[in-house]
């Protein structure tokens, strides 16, 4: 059975290495078709400029600014000043907002490995059911991703609410007394309410994956004697890695930028507080506090940590995949 | 194309140049550059018979006083736009419109709320328009609470003075007398929770520091003042102290519910009956009637609880003014209206049909739609408690500029120590230190007490 899933995987890898090999023998390009491709990637540079380097540079500028007052009680005129490095340190001494990082991070280590799972999960088992039905599945577990982030939010914080919600309700009434919005269950509540907005939309990219795996391999599979779960596991799931890896990398970006969930569930729990996400700690520094320089220190902080985290996922995972590969 | 590479040194020229321009580059914009409202407010020429339209930002549903003005005003339109209310997002959209350039003409802003605004200076000074006859049209502890260095800000709309809502049915039925002192309101707690049936007397909600505030307030506490240019922050007293022990023994021993108020679950408990009190605002009314009508006629008002028998200390929670916005273009329009809506017996009773609270102007209470027997309690003249309530508030009571934050804070500490097992009394330690830092933050002078 094992030289059965072996030879498999060679024939995988030669077909593989066939394909590009086709692709090289056209050599060296020349540098016209370099010059109509940079005409091309002109439109996404300039937008990229504007819409992301450009604000990111302007939120580094405005980080190292600070207000400086004058007149009786400094309530009179005020000019900008040089801060320096002032309004990083005073981020990094708040110990609210780096609460709010170990918070996020806590959330995204148990949040995105039961999504990812439930996901692939979902995705695998689609991909062996009939066509007919798949599509309409498919279709229903998607579904959640077209529901706003902030309308899924009020519409299970109805669901958390005690004396509003026939959930809690319900097990009240055989002696259960969850308490959703509490102190310790609240990032898991969150959790839920992610979860069911983001499973569906990273099976999609899974299935998407999955449906990108030729036919014959599955033959070859199905000749060699596997299963349908030996198929599963040893071959639908190394092949969907790329869409794995990306669904992973999108998830641990959302896992930083939590934001309207929290900000929705405010309202309905003092467990919530208004610094819980590092956005939301830089929106409320933004523009409840009014201290924009603060709140560009922190959103530069927040930049850097998902930068860092993102990359290093992708080396972590791509490492791997090199070692396979020889 | 066939440069040479250039040499390692003109790179590092270039480079130097680079980061020496870069250097400069916060220091040569910054130079002159003002912090705050990006358009001041000038008044623009208007030709006869130009009809000027106005844009009003509030969260009270006062779009009935609005059309009355447009009826009786063909000059001047008011258009009113619903905001969130105060922190949930209207005072977001305030400063970030005045940032931008782009504010409305008028916006409603809490009394506690002014400071920040005249940190950015995001208020039209008034008295450039002559709104100094104005004066003696208003209670004058809530005009003065809009006047800054001896420029008025802002026109008073109206404030909250406290007392104690309470079920008159669910007292009788356990046997409980109106709680005079806080000492009889804890009584009342704890005979509500032998008898209530899992009801509570009340609840504490962590989410509601301007509450908490009001409650120290009346006990005699004084959380800012200021000597010279610096502000003095005295959030650590013992009387706050005793406030805030008083609550967590009613917290610790389970007499009250803790979450937050006004709330759906919160509106829940009072439609059930699982709430028989709340300590709050004039502008409670409101709040009830509208969100419990089904106990309509069995509530009554009673002045708030003292800590000394025979004691009238009272509090205030809320109260807003009509704020003209800086950077309007019609500021002696503005004024007209702000003037208007806060004073006209008409647009007062309006008002009051909606809830804005207890009015600003003066002498406007005898004969309004307040000074009425009220159906939803029991018949009961409840406003007469508010008047007396009104004229016991100690008005030496100032604000932080930083408010909005130290109270962000501070129902964070709240929560964080009903949750965790904390007192509440050392929050109110680390409640003064971050109003300082924020203070300090904002590039102002400022120290603990």
């Amino acid at each position: 059975m094992g030289t059965a899933i072996s030879r498999t995987k060679n024939r995988t890898k030669n077909r593989a290495e066939k394909r590009t090999e086709k692709r090289t023998p056209g050599g060296r390009r020349s540098a016209r078709p370099d010059r109509a491709a940079w005409t091309f990637l002109l439109p996404f540079v300039a937008l990229f400029l504007f819409t992301f380097v450009l604000p990111l540079g302007y939120a580094v500028y405005q980080s190292m600014l600070k207000p400086v007052r004058s007149g009786p009680l400094g309530l009179g005129p005020a000019t900008v000043g040089f801060a320096g490095l002032d309004n990083y340190s005073l981020a990094l001494q708040q110990s609210a907002f780096l609460e709010s990082f170990a918070r996020v991070l806590l959330f995204g280590v148990v949040q995105i490995p039961v999504m990812l799972l439930l996901a692939t999960a979902l995705a695998l088992a689609l991909d062996t059911l009939s066509h007919r039905w798949a599509g309409v599945l498919r279709a229903a577990y998607f579904l959640p991703y077209g529901v706003p982030g902030v309308i899924a939010s009020i519409l299970w914080g109805f669901l958390y609410v005690p004396g509003v919600s026939p959930v809690v309700d319900l097990l009240g009434r055989v002696g259960l007394a969850p308490d959703f919005l509490g102190y310790d269950n609240v990032l898991w509540s969150i959790a839920n309410i992610v979860i069911w907005e983001f499973a569906g939309y990273n099976m999609l990219v899974i299935v998407a994956q999955l449906k990108a795996i030729p036919q014959e391999l599955y033959e070859a599979a199905r000749i060699d004697g596997a299963g349908a779960w030996q198929t599963a596991i040893r071959i639908k799931l190394p092949l969907a890695r790329p869409a794995l890896v990306l669904t992973g990398v999108f998830s641990i970006i959302g896992t930083l930028q939590l934001f309207a969930e929290p900000l929705v569930i405010k309202p309905l729990t003092s467990s919530v507080t208004s610094s819980y996400t590092p956005n939301l700690s830089a929106y409320n520094e933004a523009f409840a506090n009014n201290n924009i320089y603060l709140a560009a220190a922190e959103s530069v902080i927040l930049a850097l940590v998902a930068s860092v985290l993102s990359f290093g996922f992708l080396s972590l995972v791509n490492r791997g995949k090199g070692r396979d590969a020889r | 194309m066939n440069s040479s590479p250039p040499s390692r040194r003109s790179v590092l020229r270039w480079g130097a140049g680079a980061t020496g321009a870069l250097a400069t580059l916060p220091a040569l914009t910054a130079c002159g550059q003002t912090v705050g409202a990006a358009r001041t407010t000038r008044q623009a020429a208007t030709r006869p018979g130009q009809k000027v339209n106005l844009v009003f930002w509030t969260w009270v549903p006062m779009q009935k006083t609005v059309d009355l003005w447009n009826r009786t005003h063909p000059d001047i339109h008011v258009e009113m736009q619903t905001i969130p209310q105060n922190v949930q997002g209207g005072y977001q959209k305030m400063h970030a419109s005045l940032t931008a350039g782009n504010p409305p003409d008028l916006a409603q802003v809490e009394y506690h709320e002014l400071p920040g605004f005249m940190l950015v200076n995001g208020l039209t000074d008034l008295s450039a328009y002559g709104a100094d006859e104005l004066r003696d049209s208003y209670v004058p502890w809530q005009w003065n609470q809009g006047v800054f260095d001896g420029r008025v800000r802002t026109i008073p709309q109206a404030s909250g003075p406290m007392g104690l809502f309470y079920r008159k049915d669910l007292f009788e039925k356990w046997g409980i007398e109106t709680p005079a002192t806080w000492a009889e309101f804890e009584q009342a707690a704890r005979v509500v929770k032998a008898r209530g049936g899992g009801a509570r007397l009340c609840t504490f909600a962590p989410n509601q520091p301007s509450w908490f505030a009001a409650m120290c307030w009346q006990r005699g506490a004084r959380w800012i003042r200021t000597e010279g240019d610096d502000w003095i922050v005295d959030m650590n007293s013992d009387l706050s102290r005793e406030v805030a022990d008083f609550w967590e023994r009613m917290v610790r021993d389970d007499l009250v519910f803790v979450g937050p108020d006004m709330s759906s679950a919160w509106f829940r408990q009072v439609q059930t009956g699982q709430i028989s009190a709340w300590v709050g605002p004039q502008w409670g009314d409101a709040m009830l009637r509208s969100n419990a009508p089904g106990t309509k006629g069995k509530w009554r008002v009673a002045p708030l609880p003292q800590w000394t028998r025979g004691d009238n200390a009272s509090a205030n929670w809320g109260g807003s003014s009509t704020a003209i916005l800086q950077g309007t273009r019609h500021p002696r329009e503005a004024l007209r209206f702000a003037h208007w809506v806060n004073t006209d017996p008409e647009a007062v009773d309006l008002n009051i049909s909606v809830g804005y609270g207890w009015p600003a102007a003066a002498g406007v209470f005898r004969g309004s739609a307040l000074d009425k027997p009220d159906p939803f309690f029991g018949g009961q003249r409840y406003n007469d408690v508010f008047t007396a309530s009104d004229r016991a508030i100690d008005t030496s009571w100032k604000w932080s500029p930083t408010t909005d934050a130290d109270f962000a804070q501070f129902g964070d500490a709240f929560g964080a120590a009903m949750a965790g097992g904390g007192s509440l009394a050392a929050t109110l330690a680390g409640a003064q230190k971050n109003t300082v830092d924020n203070l300090l933050a904002k590039g102002l002078k400022a120290r603990s007490a």
